[in-house]
């Protein structure tokens, strides 16, 4: 068991490594120049030159990638050329949001995924299930960027049943700050207006974002567990006489779970993916809009933080998800 | 097996679908009642009409037309970094597998580390390094797509490989090369096939999703994801100019998807969902 | 040494903060609420007034630009805003008018030191920070010449505009503060240079134990220690800038609005939803339709104001064709205004000239209508045929007055089209397209020009005087005549003749120069009905302020 758990981390470490290099290739292939670009349009020469030499630009690519590593193994992600912050503090600002709207849409995608594709499942061939397969295969093809920009008009604009854009109300100051999930940070303070702010406001996004994955899930759900209806023993277990619940609850759904569970550790980077897109639209102040924003300007110390941090985290989602998987389930140490 | 094909009714429909949108793309100068860059500013924003079917945007252009030569960039795009991405990555696929040893975990290793991004994060950043246009966008989600044929059709070959057919191919002889392009190479179609036309729609969604953030295809190239960011601000004052491209690009990728689905089910009945 | 492991470790620790929090997924009170994570917030409602929504202003704009909220720093119209409403210069444009007024200085003489300008400021005695303290001359001196040594992107100002050193800025006592400036430098060009923020004061004493060892610009990122009516809650960084009343102002009442909420939203649609929505009070920026769309809505009201920035097109003058000077006149002519007018659905106003509207030397003359035989016949004078293809380099996203510069772009495109004349849109960033204008690469390209102070000159030299370095260098157009009058007119003194010397630049300019003056844009704000007071004023440091604001 250690050595698998070893085994995987040890893998992980090369991955970080290899995105490391990943992006920093990436940083050189871009062509204008950042520090003209940072300083705008009125800068001079003389204060180009210094900032460039501030950033260590003068040096060979390799002396650059090695003060970069060496920086990098203590923690520094170096400084963004846009924010002029160290892009650590700048990814501490935005992440959380990241992490909030992500998880929620998790959630949505779970809550509505597995129950749609048990029922779908349980009712093969009657309108129940063509219409979680429709529902599956439009989630699975709309552009989210339009479907945000749609729930937006319809909800917020024109209903105004739910907030709008952006992670609280413009008058709802933030939450003592915790673990920077204010919906989290609310709860833990007790601070309920707020809780109920962050919530509402999550809504939306979370729908958008977490539209595509509740559409594969679906899919994956139904499909595992007809798979699983279909074996001899689920058929040997009813004969028995057990009732029909019992045998979905304990048997059926139990062994149709492991597959499910490794898709919902994939979705996790689609959800990331997404969030770069659903970011945008609902204003909501995470890496992905930091993201974008730092390539619209060239900032690739940004870019390369973003792609590093989200390049740790899904893998790192997807090991623990083996590992928890392994521990369920010893055959697959095997492989 | 084409007759298995037909009796899947909803793949059947993709496919409809799909042939459609091929034609329009083939055929878009001979439907178009416009020339889609062809500007009319005094009749901007115009509301779907006998004159232009689906309105005017903002420069006047016909939405229409638009939409139609929209469907060539889109098909082409996912066209062109299918091939590109499938043409890498089943080469990387099909070496690691077979000859395998610290090449085949060299490689896999490098496809891990282009796993482990978020695949919009990463074509957003290549992108954006290379420039945005249409062409680099391609060249960003080709560069992300491609590890996914690599690992299928590792698999693939890794199984065949064992296979009597091949052990007995190679006991009399027969070269590598030969070996690769005569037996493995034709066993792995059937996935790859399947893999690709999930693709298509995936790659369409990913290109126009950079498009709209501004990393993908320029105005005034009338590409869906474009016309969708373009038209974002009158989204509450003129509706069609967004609603439409939006309709296309669903109708477009769910065919792709069912047709992937009912390929799945026919070439690889193990994996029937 | 200690300070520094100290610090790897507090971002090592921040790292694993950041992926613990992904693991620990939602639901994990196992953090503690113990640890202060982020610098202790402060309950930083000022006595007095408790906060209601209906002592509160919801401001919405695109603040993407905003990096800092240091005086000496903001040159972005997103951090420019807050800080022109915490900090306060010596003398002010008038909400307005365009009149310089006296603000912490009560009055100025500009005196003939014989080879220099003397200029004299008598600091107003009432003038205090938020802390209470007064604003004294060393501050003023300390403030300058922090902003110098800074250096950051707005510091030329006073270095190479007013071309200040630390030797010519003086303390004579507490409350007389005395500038020497060349006699090459326009005493009134320098003094509207010293509204802008960048010569903002901050006070000495509050600022200078938190310097640390960036001059304290990250530390007043957090803080605020100005003079003006409001002082800063917090920043919460890509969303919102949260400003108090200060309490305490001395330049009057205290503002009626206790608190103003500065929240970023780049989405247009967005912006327009919130104000239907009543969320914001005031949005900034709507595109034509937005506004037209509003423009019904009984709850809304709309203000439009001219803004100072020009777009223009221009050309390299030398590279071929426009090396030719009928290439330059003949795409003035080809192109059609009344379409760019039509896209700018009333906001923007034609001005072909290149001294924007409501300033001194305005001339008012818009000679150009679309023409396209005269066009046709000046490009073939020039040797350009049918045929020719032209790159046309364009900046990515919308342009001043909420209309995309590609749809801008296009309609020029279309236009050229018509006499045969391809023109090759390149969409670039714009930042990247300055950086490539800067370099003179760009042969032709589509941009606008804001000027940075209010005054003729802020155009004048950088549109028509080469050697300054700035537009007139970057399209490569070397004009002795065009020099000599610019700089004329910069140091004339008498008014009269220098509306004169200017009316004199812009007809040339409109004849041989290498831009095709296109607009002037406006900027849309959208109000709630019962907000009172707002006034844009474009040229003023800040363009809006919020101590004038009521509901």
């Amino acid at each position: 068991m250690t050595a698998f758990i070893l085994r995987r981390l040890g893998g992980l470490v090369f991955v970080i490594f290899g995105v490391s290099l990943l992006t920093f290739f990436l940083a050189q292939l871009v062509p204008a120049d950042p520090v003209a670009a940072a300083l705008g349009s009125n800068a001079r020469d003389a204060q180009i030159e210094a900032y460039r030499l501030q950033l260590g630009l003068d040096q060979p690519v390799a002396v650059q990638y090695g003060i970069y590593m060496s920086r990098l193994v203590r923690g520094d992600l170096g400084n963004s050329i846009r924010t002029r912050r160290a892009v650590i503090d700048d990814l501490r600002d935005y992440l959380p949001a990241t992490i909030e709207l992500t998880m929620a849409a998790m959630i949505v995608t779970i809550l509505l995924g597995i129950p749609l594709g048990i029922i779908a499942a349980l009712n093969r061939n009657t309108w129940i299930d063509a219409g979680a397969r429709i529902l599956a295969l439009i989630g699975g093809a709309m552009p989210i960027f339009y479907v945000g920009l749609v729930l937006l008009g319809v909800f917020y604009r024109q209903l105004q049943w739910l907030p709008g854009p952006g992670r609280l109300d413009s008058t709802v100051p933030p939450p003592a700050h915790i673990t920077g999930l204010y919906t989290v940070d609310a709860l833990l303070t007790g601070n309920w207006p707020v809780l109920a702010n962050a919530s509402a406001h999550l809504v939306l996004p979370a729908i958008t974002l977490g539209l595509f994955s509740t559409a594969v899930l679906l899919r994956m759900t139904r499909s595992s567990m007809l798979e699983m209806l279909g074996q001899d023993y689920v058929r040997t277990a009813k004969a028995k006489g057990l009732s029909e619940r019992l045998v979905i609850g304990r048997h059926v759904f139990k062994n149709a779970l492991p597959p499910i569970l490794t898709i919902i550790g994939i979705l996790f980077g689609s959800l990331l993916s997404g969030a770069v897109l659903t970011e945008t639209i609902f204003n909501w102040p995470g890496i992905g809009r930091y993201a974008t924003t730092s390539v619209t300007t060239l900032d690739y110390p940004a870019v390369m933080g973003v792609a590093l941090v989200a390049a740790v985290i899904y893998p790192l989602v997807n090991t623990l998800v083996d590992i928890g998987y392994s521990v369920i389930d010893p055959r697959v140490r095997a492989n | 097996m084409l007759r298995r094909f037909a009796k899947e009714k909803t793949a059947v429909f993709g496919l409809a679908v799909i042939v459609f949108f091929a034609l329009v793309a083939v055929f878009a100068p001979l439907l178009t009642p416009y020339d889609p860059l062809a500007q009319d500013i005094p009749n901007g924003l115009a509301p779907p009409s006998a004159e232009h079917w689906l309105g005017t945007d903002k420069l006047g252009r016909d939405i229409f037309s638009r939409m139609l030569y929209g469907a060539r960039i889109s098909l082409g795009a996912g066209l062109g970094v299918v091939l590109m991405a499938g043409l890498v990555g089943t080469s990387v696929g099909i070496v690691a597998g077979y000859v395998g040893g610290w090449l085949d975990e060299a490689l896999m290793r490098i496809t891990d580390i282009f796993f482990a991004f978020p695949s919009l994060i990463l074509a957003m950043a290549i992108a954006g390094a290379l420039g945005p246009s249409l062409q680099n966008a391609l060249i960003a989600v080709s560069v992300v797509t491609w590890p996914v044929y690599a690992r299928l059709i590792r698999g693939q070959v890794i199984v065949l490989r064992d296979r009597e057919f091949v052990q007995a191919a190679r006991a009399v002889g027969v070269g590598h090369t030969q070996i690769l392009f005569r037996h493995l190479f034709p066993n792995t179609l059937s996935p790859l096939l399947v893999q690709a036309s999930f693709e298509m729609g995936t790659v369409i969604l990913a290109v126009a999703g950079l498009s709209f953030i501004g990393f993908g295809a320029q105005p005034p190239i009338p590409e869906w994801g474009v016309m969708i960011s373009e038209g974002r601000n009158y989204i509450t004052t003129h509706w069609w100019l967004t609603f439409f491209p939006a309709m296309a690009m669903l109708f477009a990728v769910a065919g792709f998807n069912l047709v992937g689905d009912g390929l799945r089910d026919v070439l690889d009945p193990r994996l029937r969902r | 040494m200690t300070q520094k492991r100290s610090s790897t470790l507090w971002r090592w620790t921040a790292l694993l903060v950041l992926v613990a929090m992904v693991l620990s997924a939602c639901a994990a009170p196992a953090a503690a609420p113990s640890a202060p994570a982020a610098g202790g917030e402060e309950a930083a409602a000022p006595a007095g007034d408790e906060i209601t929504r209906d002592n509160t202003l919801v401001f919405a704009a695109d603040m993407t630009d905003i990096i800092t909220l240091d005086p000496a720093v903001a040159y972005e119209f997103g951090g420019i805003l807050p800080v022109g409403n915490m900090y306060e210069t010596l003398a002010s444009f008038d909400p307005g008018n365009p009149e310089i007024v006296p603000l912490l200085a009560e009055s100025w003489d500009i005196a003939d030191a014989g080879d220099m300008w003397t200029m004299t400021f008598k600091l107003n005695p009432a003038a205090t920070f938020s802390s209470g303290n007064p604003v004294t001359a060393d501050d003023v001196v300390f403030s300058w010449n922090r902003a110098m040594e800074i250096n950051k992107s707005p510091a030329w100002l006073l270095i190479d505009v007013c071309q200040m050193t630390k030797e010519t800025i003086v303390a004579v006592d507490a409350g007389t503060v005395e500038l020497k400036i060349p006699k090459a430098v326009s005493p009134n060009v320098c003094l509207a240079v010293l509204t802008f923020t960048v010569a903002a004061v901050v006070e000495q004493a509050a600022l200078e134990p938190n310097m640390g060892d960036d001059m304290g610009e990250s530390w007043l990122n957090d803080n605020s220690v100005g003079s003006g009516p409001y002082v800063l809650n917090g920043w919460e960084r890509s969303s919102t800038v949260t400003l108090d009343a200060n309490p305490a102002y001395w330049g009057g009442t205290a503002p009626a609005m206790k608190r103003v909420i500065l929240q970023n939203m780049p989405e247009s649609a967005n912006r327009q939803a919130a104000i239907e929505t009543g969320d914001a009070d005031i949005v900034q920026e709507l595109g034509p339709e937005q506004a037209a769309a509003l423009e019904g809505n009984p709850d809304v009201s709309l203000v439009k104001g001219l803004s100072t920035l020009l777009a223009y097109a221009s050309v390299n003058a030398t590279m071929p064709p426009f090396d030719n000077a009928d290439a330059r006149q003949a795409l003035r002519y080809a192109i059609n205004y009344d379409n760019i007018i039509t896209l700018l659905g009333g906001n923007g106003e034609l001005v072909q000239e290149i001294i924007p509207i409501g300033f001194a030397g305005h001339v008012g003359n818009n000679p150009f209508t679309q023409d396209l035989e005269k066009a046709k016949e000046l490009f073939a004078n020039a040797g350009v045929t049918e045929g020719a293809v032209i790159p046309f380099t364009v900046a990515t996203g919308t342009g001043p007055g909420g209309v995309d510069w590609a749809t801008i772009a296009a309609s020029i495109q279309a236009d050229l089209a018509q006499i045969g004349i391809t023109l090759d849109i390149q969409l670039l960033q714009q930042s990247e397209l300055l950086t490539k204008y800067r370099a003179q690469e760009l042969p032709m390209l589509l941009m606008n020009w804001g000027p940075d102070y209010t005054d003729p000159d802020a155009n004048g030299t950088p549109f028509a005087n080469y050697e300054a370095n700035s537009l007139a260098w970057r399209n490569s157009w070397n004009d002795p005549q065009a020099i000599e009058l610019s700089k004329q007119a910069a140091v004339e003194l008498d008014p009269a003749t220098r509306i004169e010397l200017y009316a004199q630049l812009v007809e040339y300019m409109q004849n041989n120069g290498p831009f095709a003056m296109l607009y002037q844009p406006s900027r849309v704000y959208a109000l709630r009905n019962n907000v009172q007071g707002f006034i844009y004023d474009p040229g003023d440091t800040p363009n809006v302020s919020f101590a004038l604001i009521s509901k």
